[in-house]
């Protein structure tokens, strides 16, 4: 039976939890991998976050060795392949976990109640357990031995570009945070820095936070505006095209390629750079629409965060869990179905500008959302680095998955969590955009204005330039982009 | 006028012979030749004068009315008036030829030569000796001359060489001018002097016509300018910051290492019972054909290959697998592959992407000390790309953004420095630019090279071990 720990914490407990959000300063990890040096570190699960962390890990002097099911072993699954062709010591859970010194678990949420429950009796006195999500222990309560510390280090990446960061001497910017009811030792944080700094964390930057505001604002980013919007907004505006003749091959490559190209603009610049993409007539209509988006979905976004606090969304979710993932399995095919999924991208050249001026919708979506998702998360108790990061920041490397092989990809890429939040967001987001869809007309997506002359009224101009400048997250985002850049003269 | 050399060879003297040249020279074209000292460049020009012994080939289209200034003329003119010295029998001081008189030899138009001597400020020795001339004096009395025959072709072998600034851009003004009536073909060895109206560039290079190159192909043309800088100009290579990796390194001890090595993927055995040890100073050749293994033994060595700490590998005094971090090995290697030239997509500048071999990263991520950013600039002035050195790296060609990553590998003065194809993938011209910095490299002896290439015949100069290896890769039963 589960025990969502959040709900059981006094709200002052929980107003201090999620508030919890640092920028952590590179002089911070001058002991570098010391503190993991010479442990047994185990990782339980190959899939794309363990193999590679696991081989960022090694690469960083560390002693790192896989543990997977004994079923895996014996059937030679993917799993074991990744793990014994990469030159790694495998083993079941009986032969390694006992020697380790850190566990890393990270196999999928879904498992992972069934996991620590068989891993720790056979755990180490006083070793270390990490998670890269902290679901188990906050919405399912998870009661861990007491001696043993709990960390989280979570990469805000996909498993291939922790390790391609890597590659390249450089990281991806990572969340670390130490479970106040397990650090026995106090000697959390410096696990969890040391872990960081192994998979190359420290150089695009770490967050200190807990881990109530990561399930928190990680839910909210990635239902809403991550995957949620941009699914949504992929089908709303295929079939948009569709309806008013555009070539299906060309409404097929706009929308699978535009969200990568328009949010490209909005990591180096935020939403205001991405706006300023466009012509001074086409920026006014996209600032329009988008007020009219966030007005429209509002409500919806409230909700979802509602739903993240109260445990609502999780334990639903854990409701089609113990259902054999009926809703999930039966939603996924569902997308599979949509006429976008299944229309091939053409051939035709699409110039970067043009993804801008034929998207304007495009690009007001994803302006309404991320605003919308940072607005939502801070109202809640969000700081508002947390939700700068599981917004605005994530928006474009979700958005390379749609450009490599469109929905499929993205909902391949992201976790079951994630998949399950974002077709709830969709289900509710398309109704809701019915009506405002009836309005839109190709000139903002498909085909661009036919604005003869670029004149716009000055005061206008003015009123919604200040407006963007002047959003929350342009803020935070400055502030973020500029310890990012410090760090990485190049993006 | 059109003038075609086909599959030509000609003896000079058998002191020299050009071989294997293709040239044609249409009506309306001007052409420098360039190329470094002893490649052919003036022999070349001089056929079309006539000089030379054709052994092989047909030469169509030579015109009669042609006129060549040289040193080899110069030196012939400066001979014959001093046999003429030694001619005389009569006991008298000679005084040899004067100039006037050397001025109008021959079929020549006096009043060209009068407003040229005028020109070149010249009337001052019109009544000298013509031996009793400067070197820069017999220069210009042989151009006026050669003007002065009023030729169909003008055959220039370095004009400007010694030429003081202002005379210097009076003939380039008065060339230009006669380039709308007369074909014009010079040597020259200076980029910086190349002049407005010529049209093509010709490439000498070990006695052939090695390029040809219309001024309009812009990269094609410039590839060939940064080709000569590198083959002619005395490149020393820069030094490094003050703390070289090498001074961590035991010297008694090998580089390289491997040792019964076995790679297999899933079913497929790629390498199998590898030994192969590299001793600092000891440049190698490794070949073999495509799927032999040869980038898996690589990245064995830099520590990219997984399976490097499934294997018994020492490196720069480390027993893989102990550890150390994969930068503590990759601090001792310099690397270059096609394959990083994909990976390398990024918008930073050419001085960054120098200054990221320090740290052995791809982009920069660290701030580059004020010692560093100069030592990139250093080897930015070796390639001849001084000017571009705040440009996008992804802007480059695909041959210039090869030699910069062979600046990156080596601006740390690694002590292994591993090539793997460096040429791949570039045409003749940027292949040859690549093997002349790597040679260059070779002979400054600041780093142990390992040269990937799987055509064994594709050698570098100062490379003497060898290893091939078979293709091996076999399916496990």
């Amino acid at each position: 039976m589960s025990n969502n720990y959040f709900n059981t914490l006094a709200l002052r407990d929980q107003l201090e939890q999620l508030g919890k959000c640092r920028f952590m300063h590179l002089n911070e990890f001058t002991e570098g991998v010391d503190a993991l040096k010479g442990k047994k570190i185990v990782v339980i699960g190959c899939g794309a976050q363990g193999l590679n962390q696991g081989l960022n890990l090694r690469d960083s002097g560390l002693d790192v060795s896989y543990t997977l099911r004994q079923a895996a072993i014996d059937e030679k699954r993917q799993s074991w392949k990744n793990a014994t062709e990469n030159g790694f010591t495998v083993g079941t859970y009986q032969e390694l976990i006992p020697t380790a010194d850190v566990v890393l678990n990270l196999t999928p949420d879904k498992q992972h109640t069934a996991v620590v429950n068989e891993i720790m009796p056979l755990m180490k006195q006083d070793a270390c357990l990490s998670y890269s999500h902290g679901f188990n222990v906050v919405e399912e309560g998870m009661q861990i031995r007491q001696d043993l510390t709990v960390i989280m280090v979570a990469p805000k990446c996909p498993g291939s570009e922790v390790r391609a960061e890597y590659v390249r001497g450089f990281g991806v910017p990572t969340l670390i945070a130490v479970h106040e009811n397990n650090d026995p030792l106090g000697q959390g944080l410096a696990l969890a820095k040391a872990y960081a700094v192994g998979t190359g964390g420290h150089k695009a930057g770490v967050l200190m936070s807990s881990f109530i505001a990561e399930v928190k604002s990680d839910l909210m980013g990635e239902q809403t505006i991550l995957c949620g919007m941009l699914q949504t907004g992929s089908i709303l505006c295929f079939d948009k095209m569709i309806e008013k003749g555009i070539d299906a091959g060309y409404a097929s490559k706009l929308v699978q390629y535009g969200w990568e190209v328009v949010t490209e603009a909005l990591k180096y610049g935020g939403v205001t750079n991405m706006l300023d993409r466009l012509s001074n007539p086409d920026k006014i209509k996209a600032f329009d629409l988008a007020e009219e988006l966030k007005d429209i979905m509002r409500p919806l976004y409230n909700k979802h965060q509602d739903d993240i606090m109260d445990g609502t969304f999780s334990s639903g979710m854990m409701a089609d869990w113990d259902n054999d993932d009926v809703k999930l399995l039966g939603w996924r095919a569902e997308t599979a179905e949509t006429a976008f999924e299944k229309t091939a991208a053409g051939d035709m050249d699409i110039s970067e500008q043009e993804f801008f001026d034929h998207g304007i919708l495009m690009v007001a979506m994803v302006k309404a959302g991320v605003e919308l998702a940072f607005e939502t998360m801070t109202a809640a108790g969000i700081i508002a680095d947390s939700a700068y990061y599981e917004s605005l920041h994530e928006t474009p490397l979700i958005a390379n998955t749609i450009a490599r092989k469109k929905l499929y990809e993205m909902n391949a890429t992201i976790s079951d969590t994630a998949e399950y939040g974002c077709y709830l967001y969709n289900h509710a987001c398309l109704p809701l955009l019915q009506d405002f869809m009836k309005k839109i007309d190709t000139d903002v997506i498909g085909k661009g204005t036919v604005n003869d002359d670029n004149g716009v009224d000055n005061a206008r101009l003015i009123e919604v330039n200040a407006a963007l400048r002047a959003h929350p997250v342009e803020h935070i985002g400055g502030i973020l982009r500029g310890h990012m850049s410090d760090m990485k003269a190049i993006i | 006028m059109k003038i075609q050399l086909q599959n030509c060879q000609f003896d000079f003297e058998q002191r020299f012979q050009l071989k294997d040249i293709n040239w044609q020279i249409q009506a309306g074209q001007h052409w420098v030749i360039t190329g470094a000292n002893g490649s052919g460049k003036s022999a070349l020009v001089a056929t079309l004068a006539g000089f030379g012994d054709k052994i092989a080939g047909t030469v169509e289209g030579l015109v009669e009315s042609v006129a060549i200034v040289s040193f080899e003329a110069q030196a012939a003119l400066i001979e014959r008036e001093r046999k003429k010295d030694d001619a005389d029998i009569l006991d008298v001081i000679a005084v040899g030829t004067a100039v006037h008189e050397i001025l109008a030899e021959g079929d020549v138009n006096a009043s060209i030569v009068e407003d040229l001597v005028e020109k070149f400020a010249l009337k001052y020795l019109l009544d000298r000796p013509f031996r009793a001339l400067s070197t820069g004096e017999t220069r210009k009395v042989l151009l006026i001359h050669a003007l002065a025959t009023e030729p169909k072709l003008l055959l220039l072998d370095e004009p400007f060489d010694g030429l003081d600034a202002d005379t210097l851009i009076m003939l380039q003004r008065y060339l230009a001018e006669l380039s709308h009536s007369v074909s014009i073909v010079m040597v020259l060895n200076r980029c910086d002097e190349i002049p407005q109206f010529i049209t093509h560039l010709g490439y000498m290079r070990a006695a052939t016509l090695a390029h040809s190159v219309a001024r309009a192909d812009e990269s094609a043309y410039r590839e060939l300018f940064q080709l000569l800088h590198l083959e002619t100009s005395d490149l020393q290579i820069p030094p490094t910051a003050d703390s070289s990796a090498k001074a961590l390194l035991n010297p008694d001890q090998p580089l390289v290492v491997l040792n019964d090595i076995g790679v297999k993927y899933d079913q497929l055995k790629v390498l199998e019972n590898f030994n192969w040890q590299i001793d600092s100073g000891q440049h190698w050749q490794l070949c073999g054909p495509n799927g032999s293994g040869k980038t898996a033994i690589l990245s064995l060595i830099t520590g990219d290959h997984p399976q490097c700490y499934s294997n018994d590998i020492f490196v720069f005094g480390f027993n893989r697998g102990n550890g150390e971090s994969i930068w503590q090995i990759k601090q001792f290697i310099g690397y270059v592959s096609t394959a990083l030239q994909w990976e390398y997509r990024v918008g930073t500048s050419l001085r960054n992407v120098i200054v990221s071999g320090f740290y052995d990263s791809i982009g920069l991520y660290s701030k580059a000390t004020d010692k560093q950013r100069k030592i990139a600039d250093q080897w930015l002035a070796l390639l001849g790309m001084e000017q571009r050195a705040d440009q996008s790296f992804n802007k480059l060609s695909f041959g210039d953004q090869r030699l910069l990553l062979i600046a990156r590998a080596m601006v740390k003065h690694p002590p292994l420095l591993i090539l793997d194809e460096p040429c791949l993938g570039l045409d003749d011209i940027n292949r040859q630019l690549v093997l002349a910095l790597i040679e260059k490299i070779c002979a400054a002896g600041l780093c142990t090279v390992l040269y990937v290439n799987h055509h064994s015949e594709d050698t570098i100069a100062g490379i003497e071990n060898y290893k091939n290896i078979e293709k091996n890769s076999t399916n496990i039963d």
